[in-house]
Order: C-alpha cells, then sequence, then structure tokens
C-alpha cells in the first residue's frame, strides 16, 4: 500500500509499514479507547437504569433496561424543542465566528499596520481574563442593548468570546500558507479579498474545522449564558430544558443522564461533518504545481 | 390622506380604544418541584384568574442554583423582574430588601398575617416591616431507623441528652451498626449538627448576640463550645465512610437502604429517601421515628427548640397591585389545608395541620407548633458569606481538620468582611 | 501609514482590493463584537475589585485595595495557586506529549483514524455536568472503580474524593481525560501541513520513523505545538469547569483552582469585589506569562 493511493492523507506519519506496527498501533489505540469511553459508557448505561441502581451499581450493565427512560424522552415535545433550539444557536454562533474570526485573522496575517501588534495583543486578553466575573456586567451590555430573551443575545456574545481563540489559531494558520502563493496571486491582478475567498479559506479547511467544531462544542454546552439571558421556555437550550429534571431536593439523575447521552448525538454528528476537512487535507504540492 | 395612512390611522385609534383588558400578568419565579405543591400552586392561580378577569397568573419554576444565579441578573432589569419570588429569607432577604428591590407590603397583608404562625412571618420581616408571606415551614429532627435502634439495643428516650446520645452512638457501634450518615460532600448537612449545639448551648439569644458582637461575637464561649461537643461526637467516628464526599441525594439513599441508624435532616427526607435508594421503596414509614436534637445539660436552649428554614414568596418593587392581592389570596386557609392534606409541605396557616395525614409530618408540625424559638437555617440566616463559612467549618470540625477556636474565629472574621 | 511591502502595494494599484480597504471591512466586525461583549464587561468588572458589593444593585462601598490584601493572605487561595501550578506542569509533562503521540496515530488515513478521533475528542464534548457525576460514581469507594479495585486487592475501601491528600489526584485524571482530545485535533489539524514529498524524500534517505518525526514532522509542527502549550498553560490558569463538576473545591478546600475559588469564595458568597480582585490577579499573571511566551518563544509566529 503506497502513499500515492490515497489522496487525501497529506500526513501519513502514522501509517503504519508492515504487519506487526499495524497491530501495534491498533493495540495502543484500543486500549486508550477503551479507557476514554469507560465514563462515556457509563453515561448511556446509566440512562437505563433507575435511580437507585444508580447509588448501587453506577458502572455496570443495568439489572433492568429501562427503556421508558429514552424512550420517553424522544418521544417528548420539549427534546425536540431544545434541540432545535441549541443547533440554531450552535451553528449560527460557528458561522459567524469562523467569518468574523478569519477575517480579522487574515488581515493580522497579512497586512502591516499601525498598532498590529497591540491591536493582536488586544484580542489575546480574552484567553486571559476569567469569564465567569465579567457575567453580571456582560449581563447588562446584554439587557442595554436589548437582546435579552433572544436568541442573538446568546449568539453575539458566544462569538466574541471565541475570538480570542479563533482568531489566534488562524492567523497562524494563514500565516504558514506559503508566501509564493500570496505573491504569486497579486501578481496575477487578485487583490486581498480574491486572494482571501479563493486561496486562503479553501486551503485552510483543517484549521477552519477545528475551530468550528470547538466553537460548536462551546455553545453546545453552554449553559450560563442560555440562563440569564433566557426568560421564555420555548426557546431554551437543551442545557436549560435539562434542568427540569434538577429537583430542589433530589434529582432524577438517570434521566439527566439518558437526556445527555441523547444530546451528544448531534455533536457527534457535526464533528463527523467536520472531520471530511481534515482528511481531505491540502493538495500537497500546490505550490510546486 | 391615503390610503395607507387612513389605515395606519385607524388601526391606531382602535389600539387606542381596546378597554384594558390588557392583561396584568404576575410572574412568581420559585424552586419548588414537589408535583403535589404543583397541583395546588396551579389550582390557586386558576381560581384567582377565574375570579379576576385580566389577570393571568404564572408559576415559572428553576431549579435551586440556577435560580440563584439567575435572579440576581433579573432583578437588574426591570422588565424581567418577577412579581413575586421564592424566598429562604435571612441574609439574601436583607440584602434584596437594603438594595431596594423588595416591596413593603406590611399595611396591605397585616389581616392576612394574622392568620399565619408568627415566627414565620417574622422571617420575613425587617425592622418591623414586611416584604413577603410564609406559605410553608419545616423543622429539622433526627429521623432514626427502628430496626436499627433495636438491634443495637438502644432507646429514643434514651438519646435525649446529649450524653444519653453519645452513648447511645456507642452501642450502635458496638453492635455494627453506623449510628449516623450526613451528606457533608455539600457541607450544609453537617452544619445542621452544629447549628443545634450552637442553639441548644446558647439558646435562643446565641445567635443576635453573636450578630451583635456580645463578647466577642461568633469568636464567644457559645460557639467554641459547640465546636468542642462536636468533635466530641465526631472521635466516635460516627459516621458513614468517605463521609465528607457524600452527596445530600447519596445520604438519603443510605438512610432509605437502612444502613445508618440516624439522619438529622428536614423533613423532605421523608419523600426523599425512597427514590433514592437502591430499590426504589426506601425504608416504609411505620419503621421511621422522629425525635427531637438532644439537649445539653448547662445550656441555655431549650429542648423544644427547632432549626428550620420558612418559605415565602416575596413581592419585587413595581409589582402590580394585582400581585400583592393575589398573595393574599394565596395564603389563605384553602390552599394551605389542600397543601396539608396532599402532603405538599407544612402550611403555616394556624390550624392548618389537622389535614395533614402523614403521621411523621404531623409529629414534626406539632414539634413546629409547640416551639418556643423556631430559627431558620444559619447559613440562610447568617447570608451567602458567613453562611459558607459556617458550612465549610462545621466539616472542618468534624472532621479534626480545625480547632473550635480557629473555627469561631474564621466565623468571625467572615461577618467582619462583609 | 503602512509599510507595506513592494508587492502589497503593487497589488493595490493593480486592482483587487487594497490592503485599507480590507483592513476597514475585515477589522471592524471582530473590534466591535469584542470590545462590546468581552472588553468592556471585564474592564468594569476589574473596577468592582475595589468595591465591597453584593452584586445587587450599584456597588456603593469603596475599600481600595481590601479585598486584594484578603484575598492574598487567604490560605485557599495560596493553595488553588499551588494547584495551578500543578496542572500547568502535568499538562506539559503528560497530556500534550500524549496528545501528540495519538494524533500521529490517528492523524493520516489509517484504518479508523477518523472513528478513534472522535472517540479521544468525545470527553470534551461531553456536558460538565455529566462527565462530573460519572467521574464521581467512577471514584466512588463504595461501588466505584476504585471500588472494585480495593475489593479486588483485598483492602480497605478508599474513598478518593473525600481524601485531602488525593483528592486532587481525581481532578488530574479528569482534566487529562477530558483535554487531551483538545489538543490532539490541534495537532491533527496541524499534520496537514505536513508536506507529504518531505517524508517520501526522508524514507528514500532512510531514514527510521522515529529520525522522521524528529526531523521533518516534529519542526513543521513546530508552531503548532508552541501554539498549543500556550493555550494549555493559559487554560490551566483559567481552570475551572472540572473542579466545579467533580470536587466543587473539597474536601476541605483542597482542590480548588484560582477560577474555582473566585466563584465559590466570591460570587456565590456574593463578594462580587472580591471575586473580581482574584480575576485581576489571576489575569496579571496571564498576562505576565503571556508576555514573555510571546518574547522568547513565540519570536516569529
Amino acid at each position: 500500500m503506497t502513499d500515492a493511493a490515497t489522496p487525501g492523507a497529506a500526513a501519513d506519519v502514522g501509517r503504519p509499514r508492515g504487519l506487526l506496527t499495524a497491530i501495534l498501533r491498533l493495540a495502543i489505540l484500543f486500549v486508550l479507547a477503551g479507557i476514554v469511553l469507560l465514563p462515556l459508557s457509563t453515561t448511556v448505561l446509566d440512562g437505563f437504569k433507575d435511580l437507585g441502581e444508580l447509588h448501587d451499581n453506577p458502572i455496570g450493565l443495568p439489572r433492568v433496561w429501562l427503556w421508558s427512560n429514552y424512550w420517553g424522552i424522544l418521544t417528548g415535545q420539549r427534546y425536540w424543542q431544545v434541540l432545535g433550539n441549541s443547533l440554531l444557536i450552535a451553528v449560527v454562533t460557528v458561522f459567524l465566528t469562523l467569518v468574523v474570526s478569519s477575517m480579522a485573522a487574515f488581515a493580522f496575517a497579512h497586512i502591516k499596520f499601525f498598532g498590529d501588534r497591540y491591536l493582536f495583543a488586544y484580542f489575546q486578553l480574552g484567553l486571559l481574563f476569567p469569564a465567569v466575573t465579567a457575567f453580571l456586567p456582560l449581563f447588562i451590555k446584554i439587557r442595554d442593548l436589548g437582546l435579552l430573551d433572544s436568541y442573538w443575545g446568546i449568539i453575539l456574545p458566544q462569538v466574541a468570546f471565541s475570538l480570542s481563540m479563533a482568531i489566534l489559531l488562524l492567523r497562524n494558520a494563514f500565516k504558514q500558507l506559503p508566501a509564493e502563493l500570496f505573491d504569486a496571486a497579486l501578481i496575477d491582478g487578485c487583490g486581498y479579498l480574491g486572494y482571501f475567498r479563493h486561496v486562503t479559506l479553501p486551503l485552510s479547511g483543517p484549521i477552519l474545522s477545528t475551530v468550528g467544531v470547538v466553537g460548536f462544542v462551546g455553545s453546545w454546552n453552554s449553559y450560563l449564558l442560555p440562563l440569564v439571558v433566557l426568560n421564555s421556555d420555548s426557546r431554551y437550550p437543551w442545557t436549560l430544558g435539562l434542568m427540569a429534571y434538577q429537583g430542589q431536593y433530589s434529582t432524577s439523575w438517570q434521566l439527566v443522564l439518558a437526556f445527555i447521552t441523547l444530546t451528544i448525538l448531534p455533536a457527534i454528528l457535526m464533528f463527523l461533518l467536520a472531520q471530511r476537512y481534515i482528511v481531505a487535507g491540502l493538495t500537497a504540492g500546490a505550490v510546486k504545481g | 390622506m391615503s390610503l395607507r395612512s387612513l389605515a395606519f390611522a385607524s388601526a391606531c385609534v382602535l389600539a387606542l380604544s381596546t378597554p384594558s383588558f390588557a392583561d396584568t400578568t404576575v410572574t412568581i419565579l420559585h424552586v419548588n418541584d414537589n408535583p403535589a405543591a404543583k397541583a395546588v400552586w396551579d389550582q390557586a392561580a386558576s381560581d384567582y384568574e377565574a375570579a379576576h378577569k385580566g389577570v393571568k397568573i404564572q408559576f415559572k419554576y428553576l431549579e435551586n442554583e440556577a435560580f440563584k444565579a439567575k435572579l440576581p441578573t433579573m432583578l437588574q432589569s426591570e422588565d424581567s423582574r418577577p412579581s413575586l419570588f421564592y424566598s429562604w429569607g435571612g441574609g439574601v432577604m436583607e440584602a434584596q430588601v437594603k438594595a431596594g428591590f423588595l416591596k413593603d407590603i406590611s399595611a396591605d397583608v397585616a389581616d392576612t398575617a394574622k392568620s399565619l404562625s408568627p415566627t414565620a412571618v417574622d422571617a420575613f420581616t425587617l425592622a418591623g416591616k414586611t416584604y413577603g408571606l410564609p406559605w410553608d415551614t419545616g423543622a429539622v429532627p433526627i429521623f432514626y431507623n427502628k430496626t436499627l435502634f433495636a438491634k443495637a439495643g438502644v432507646k429514643p428516650e434514651d438519646m435525649q441528652n446529649w450524653d444519653g446520645f453519645l452513648a447511645g452512638v456507642k452501642k450502635m457501634k458496638a453492635a455494627g451498626v453506623t449510628p449516623i450518615v450526613v451528606g457533608a460532600g455539600e457541607k450544609w448537612p453537617m452544619h445542621f449538627w452544629y447549628s443545634y449545639l450552637v442553639m441548644r448551648i446558647g439558646g435562643a439569644n446565641a445567635l443576635s448576640d453573636a450578630k451583635a458582637g456580645k463578647d466577642g461575637g461568633f469568636k464567644n464561649a457559645t460557639w467554641v463550645e459547640a465546636g468542642k461537643r462536636l468533635q466530641e461526637l465526631a472521635a466516635l467516628e460516627p459516621f458513614q465512610p468517605g463521609y465528607v464526599s457524600t452527596s445530600h441525594g447519596q445520604s438519603a439513599g443510605v438512610f432509605g437502604d437502612g444502613k445508618a441508624a440516624m439522619d438529622l435532616m428536614g423533613d423532605w427526607l421523608l419523600g426523599m429517601q425512597g427514590p433514592s435508594s437502591s430499590n426504589g421503596k426506601g425504608l416504609p414509614d411505620t419503621d421511621i421515628g422522629v425525635m427531637p436534637f438532644p439537649s445539653l445539660t448547662g445550656g441555655k436552649g431549650a429542648a423544644g427548640d427547632t432549626l428550620g428554614g420558612v418559605h415565602a414568596f416575596v413581592v419585587t418593587k413595581g409589582a402590580p397591585p394585582e400581585a400583592v392581592d393575589f398573595l393574599k389570596f394565596f395564603s389563605g386557609e384553602k390552599y394551605a389545608k389542600a397543601a396539608a392534606a396532599a402532603g405538599a409541605y407544612v402550611p403555616v396557616f394556624n390550624g392548618s395541620e389537622s389535614e395533614l395525614k402523614n403521621p411523621l409530618v404531623k409529629q414534626i408540625a406539632g414539634i413546629l407548633a409547640t416551639t418556643k424559638y423556631h430559627q431558620n437555617f444559619f447559613d440562610q440566616d447568617l447570608g451567602p458569606s458567613v453562611g459558607r463559612v459556617i458550612n465549610d467549618i462545621s466539616v472542618s470540625v468534624a472532621a479534626g481538620k480545625m480547632t473550635p477556636e480557629a473555627a469561631a474565629a474564621a466565623i468571625q472574621e467572615a461577618a467582619d468582611q462583609q | 501609514m503602512s509599510t507595506t511591502t513592494s508587492n502589497e502595494a503593487a497589488g493595490a494599484n493593480r486592482g483587487g482590493t487594497s490592503a485599507w480597504t480590507t483592513l476597514v471591512i475585515f477589522l471592524p466586525p471582530a473590534l466591535l463584537l469584542f470590545t462590546v461583549f468581552v472588553f468592556l464587561p471585564m474592564a468594569e468588572s476589574s473596577w468592582y475589585s475595589f468595591y465591597n458589593w453584593n452584586g445587587l444593585g450599584r456597588p456603593e462601598r469603596f475599600i481600595g485595595l481590601k479585598n486584594y490584601q484578603y484575598v492574598i493572605a487567604d490560605p485557599v487561595f495560596l493553595r488553588a495557586l499551588l494547584n495551578n501550578g500543578l496542572i500547568i506542569a502535568i499538562s506539559l509533562l503528560l497530556q500534550l506529549p500524549l496528545a501528540l503521540g495519538v494524533a500521529m496515530l490517528v492523524g493520516g488515513g489509517a484504518w479508523g483514524s477518523v472513528a478513534f478521533r472522535m472517540i479521544f475528542f468525545l470527553p470534551y464534548v461531553l456536558a460538565d455536568v455529566a462527565a462530573g457525576l460519572i467521574w464521581q460514581f467512577l471514584f466512588d469507594g463504595n461501588v466505584g472503580l476504585s471500588a472494585a479495585t480495593t475489593r479486588f486487592l483485598g483492602v480497605e475501601p478508599f474513598y478518593l474524593l473525600a481524601s485531602d491528600r488525593w483528592a486532587f489526584l481525581s481532578i488530574i485524571i479528569v482534566i487529562l481525560w477530558k483535554y487531551f482530545g483538545f489538543h490532539m485535533m490541534l495537532y491533527v489539524a496541524g499534520l496537514q501541513n505536513v508536506d507529504k514529498s518531505l517524508l517520501e524524500a526522508a524514507e528514500i534517505d532512510g531514514a527510521t520513523a522515529w529520525q522522521k518525526f524528529r526531523h521533518v514532522v516534529l519542526p513543521l509542527l513546530a508552531p503548532m505545538i508552541r501554539l498549543s502549550v500556550f493555550f494549555a498553560v493559559v487554560g490551566s490558569l483559567q481552570l475551572f469547569d472540572v473542579v466545579a463538576a467533580l470536587t466543587r473545591g473539597g474536601p476541605f478546600d483542597t482542590t480548588h483552582t484560582m477560577v474555582s475559588f473566585l466563584y465559590y469564595f466570591g460570587i456565590t458568597r456574593m463578594r462580587v469585589g472580591f471575586g473580581s480582585a482574584v480575576g485581576v490577579l489571576l489575569f496579571s499573571f496571564c498576562v505576565i506569562f503571556a508576555l514573555g511566551y510571546r518574547r522568547w518563544v513565540m519570536k516569529d509566529d
């Protein structure tokens, strides 16, 4: 099996040569995967139990498989509604984050201007300050902008908070694209905008999808921001919808876990979607060609 | 005039001339997810709506932690403020009053309040002004497992004073029975033990004296002594193994499984121990007993003094007058009795305890009816900052990680920094 | 205004958007969003650190630097500082190499790569409320994994989360479990930059796998590694979610990080000014790190 046979595998560094290496590789991966998956499988299995068994036998297989736990959630209208809300918020957040951050990252990567280093450092501040402290003033801003109880009141702050990491990652990636490409494009009369659209973005699939997935997960699991921004039940993302299972004195943890298991599925789908861009990878040789 | 502006103008006229059946909405934010309570409240809401056209009553549930996270932000924003919200009284309510968020309803509810338990109403009165009306109260007794008591040869009558209590614990250990279960992972269950000790040693004025700074405030002899007693108990190793990381839910399960003899807990344990236990049923009520916290000889506190929470709906400034009206309506006899009958909670309407069905709850209500001093949970009363310190030190002292003197000093320090 | 290269100036003259136009279109959206929703709230909350304020109404009791005094004198804060340091060390010594190793195994197109990538990334996806609960079960002395182990070895049950000496280990385990997949993803993305032809050339020259790694892959991955280290350090300093889900800082406040300390001792106790003071201190540490890192490590990035 030659490398050239698989056009997508740009970095076949891990491709085993020989059966022994292949087995070794798989052995290591399977063991690691087992360790990593144990907590996750526990989550799934615990969704089938009742509360008492959770205390008694949290890790093993359920004594009685309460399919009704899962079925009850799937057939409830609430699940689909909150899932839809979460999806809407997450997708728009990711889209906006990618657009806004890639534009800014591009500017930082290719254009020298007065104060560019300071401005770039300014964006990094977002990584250095604990967001949880800024909660109250953030709420007041959202309120003053009239964005309370709306999806935008969640989406815009989420995009803003993702910018620090996204711009950092993207700028670095953009800078790594060969300089000759840029010069060649300019000579051909392609301006910055054109270069951005036709060269930078297409070639940055892997990093864009990484930023996208991280942004999706962040938005998907966010709880505190929607909690304080939203008032209408109909707009609740799944994290708030879940709250109904958490009582004042005792919580139906088995239902919580079943619910969460069901909500991981869209995140997994998103991940698989994004992976297309990573496996496809660069066309190595774009420079030489 | 063009057709468009004519249409617009008529629309305006129509809008303005609509009789103001503009619905007034009364929103009530709360944390109670008990279905029995919900049924009673929904009934009250629909009864009121039927009698008052144009008013909508909306109960809105939030989980406990979510409620505490969201309420400050809701109060900050005038249009998202609920009209009424659930309150535990104490330091948090004080802070809300000081910040000007609550409405003084003393005049409006003077009559209604007369039929409610005076101590309960007091919990929501500051400097003579009432800000809400209570609807339930509870007490924290020691729930015990009758079977395990019999197994260890212990009788509840012998456990009525501290020395007898300690002797009983020793007997249980000797018989291989875990004497006490406590969900110290969440800290507040342990502070019940400390609080009661303070109450038994220092009497009804212990807390107010400390707040006023008498004799060194929280560093005074009462608080140090309470710590010493707690350590005395802890030295017998009465708690279940790993108690420092047991959650409240787990502890209810332990009690329901019959794995520990005693649990010093609020009356909600009765509803909780069943579902939390391994078989989903827990102990039958016939196997559970209720006894008061032991008294200490030489202590200023009376054996009948109780610790427990009181819950009310308080009124926010800017709430429509219908909100106060509904509050009075809701605090009436009808719904208190309905709640008692449904076993939703122990209502504070005088005399409604007669409707209670569960004998254990009746027993608790009886204790409450005769108590001369009912103290709100320390960690509510003292506010979130000092309250959490009390929770912290209770566990540390019990585990032997902190001396009683250091613990008392820590409480005082937190009070000073307020 | 800008020192454009001759190329860039040339591009501007030959049609196509100029640098200036691009700047005006590309920067403001990010700038606006970031300033309104991130920078301003952060600046305001820093200002709260000079007040004794419970979060209701407006801050009124100015107390100057008192909050800072309280923070620095608090033994729990100092312990949290130490904990943060330990987390950074473990991250750099264990987590990153692990992530890199795994990325090498799944970064290419070998059998099952995508599936494994997803599996290793899943911990990052799982919501904290579930992860915290499950790990509490796993560590439980009565019924968890540790219980199974102690029973197997025939020793007394061990309550990891109740032990003030060992509870921190649980935090470390969960951090490794949760975040190594994130760094793995970064390296996988970075590996896509490694030019196949260079690898083939090295192979033709007879390089072993290790040599290929050291001399071809590593240098090309270096920028991503530097970034990953930056995120690891800053992320470790800002760590909160794992602590909140697993131990809430206990037992006996031995497992706090600075941010969990901020949250449990500041915000939930309605001591907003105190919490903000912790935030500002943490911010200062991060800035010092960032400046130093930029200066000595990420010179050319």
